[in-house]
């Protein structure tokens, strides 16, 4: 392969992009459901139907 | 309701005006946003020796001549837009994709002579892309030669796949 | 302008019935997977064919394969940006909260994209032009669009009260979209050193079909794979903002009593 360097260099950000949202991303998604959850067990129903908007 | 509908009157009414503004101001400064000039506008009016000017135009085929000066290669081409033509003067390697054919842009100076000494030759290649073995098939066929133009419209060649370009070569009466 | 009034509200009560932050929720946990897995497969099938199955250059040769993530890279940039003036209008107009959460998220994701692409143009550009960067206008014009997301990044957290940093960003989102036809026409109304799009709208693509198949396969699995983080992303942002209003307000209640 002709100018294997660039094309490496290329592939491999998009990589280690990719990989950095798309586990940033799950991880505060989990993070955030359970924080969630615990608070809405703890919190009166009333609490946590009040703040929709 | 009408709060709303007034304010997406006035949102669209300031892009507009923004939008507006940004053509008008691209519109006047539109000769500096060109990356380079072409060898007719060289000509016809030559910049002052001392300018750095970009200029932008194909390699005619043929014209280029390549020497080495003691460890420094040296090469002169002209460079055409249709109309005129330029001779540029370059010493130091060129890059990859320079050939007879291809558009490129040569920064420097033009000289008193109308020559143009370049420090630096950049390569532009067009928007085609294609195997190797299609571009091979085309020019078998005699419908392109690289030295003297762009490609084919692209409806006739995109669909060929790398198989049909190598039958095709294969089944061509030899022609070398 | 007498439609109008209709039209607005018909779209403010779209807006409100579908997107609203609780509904985005559940919509949004459902329609995850469907982007998530999609993304995934179709960019790996696009840029594994790309790299290694795709043919070379006549002229490229292989550096030709650094547009696979190039190009879908590029199209997002300007695509991304499109979503934040949407965004911004909704939030200016009809002030949607949603519109609010999602610009914050898609801020981040967008630069990062068009860091990307300026990135492997760069790395396209030294072996094939022969230089890594000149001021032409497609160049100059995607470097000024990284530079107004950066600016969003910073405009949408600059201020103590959030809504005042929603609207400003709005605004500036708005503004930096006369860029997008910037960007998009560079190439056609100045002489550039970019080349000219090889795909548009008129013509036949000045691709060969096996080059264009892998690029199209990557450039969709790309665009699923933005808007499944940017979903996700908004979804955790939906998340996080009832976890502050369930804090503050029974503690408020708290000190009260």
């Amino acid at each position: 392969m002709t100018h294997l360097p660039y094309i490496a260099a290329s592939y491999g950000l998009f990589a280690i992009m990719a990989l950095v949202f798309s586990v940033g991303a799950a991880l505060r998604l989990k993070r955030d459901r359970i924080r969630l959850a615990t608070l809405e067990q703890k919190a009166p129903r009333k609490a946590g139907a009040a703040p929709q908007s | 309701m009408t709060r709303k509908t007034r304010r997406l009157w006035l949102v669209i009414a300031c892009v507009a005006c923004l939008g507006t503004a940004a053509a008008l101001i691209l519109r006047a400064f539109s000769s500096d946003i060109v990356f380079f000039v072409t060898p007719s506008q060289v000509m016809a009016s030559p910049p002052p020796k001392d300018r750095t000017v970009k200029l932008g135009g194909m390699v005619v085929a043929g014209s280029v001549h390549r020497e080495r000066r003691g460890e420094t290669p040296v090469a002169t081409f002209n460079v055409t837009d249709g109309q005129a033509a330029v001779t540029v003067h370059y010493e130091g390697i060129l890059p990859d994709l320079f050939r007879e054919g291809q558009s490129v842009v040569a920064i420097g100076t033009v000289q008193p002579s109308h020559d143009f000494t370049a420090t630096e030759v950049l390569a532009k290649h067009d928007e085609t892309y294609m195997p190797k073995e299609v571009a091979e098939a085309l020019k078998k066929a005699g419908k392109w030669d690289p030295r003297f133009g762009p490609p084919p419209s692209a409806d006739s060649w995109n669909k060929m796949t790398v198989q049909d370009a190598r039958k095709n070569t294969a089944t061509q009466p030899a022609s070398n | 302008m007498s439609a109008s009034p209709t039209f607005v509200a018909r779209t403010g009560n779209f807006f409100h019935r579908y997107a609203n932050p609780g509904q985005f929720l559940k919509l949004g946990a459902r329609l995850q997977p469907w982007l998530t897995w999609p993304a995934i497969l179709l960019t790996l099938t696009g840029l594994g064919w790309g790299l290694f199955f795709s043919p070379a250059d006549w002229q490229q040769g292989d550096s030709v394969r650094i547009m696979y993530v190039h190009v879908p890279a590029a199209m997002l940039a300007s695509a991304g940006y499109a979503g934040l003036a949407i965004c911004g209008l909704l939030s200016l107009v009809w002030r949607h909260p949603l519109a609010d959460l999602a610009a914050v998220e898609i801020g981040p994701v967008g630069a990062s994209i068009t860091a990307l692409c300026l990135a492997t143009g760069s790395l396209w550009g030294k072996p094939m032009w022969g230089t890594w960067w000149v001021w032409d206008a497609r160049l100059t014009s995607v470097l000024v669009l990284f530079f107004l997301y950066l600016g969003h990044i910073a405009l949408i957290r600059a201020f103590d009260d959030p809504q005042r940093g929603y609207k400003a960003a709005a605004i500036l989102a708005l503004a930096g979209a006369v860029d997008l036809p910037i960007i998009k026409f560079s190439v056609q109304w100045w002489n550039t050193l970019h080349q000219p799009d090889s795909i548009t709208l008129t013509g036949a693509p000045t691709m060969s079909s096996s080059m264009l198949w892998p690029l199209a396969l990557s450039a969709l699995g790309m665009g699923l794979g933005f808007a499944a983080i940017v979903v996700a992303r908004t979804r955790a942002a939906v998340m996080e903002s009832r976890i502050r209003a369930l804090l503050s307000s029974p503690r408020r209640r708290g000190n009260a009593a």
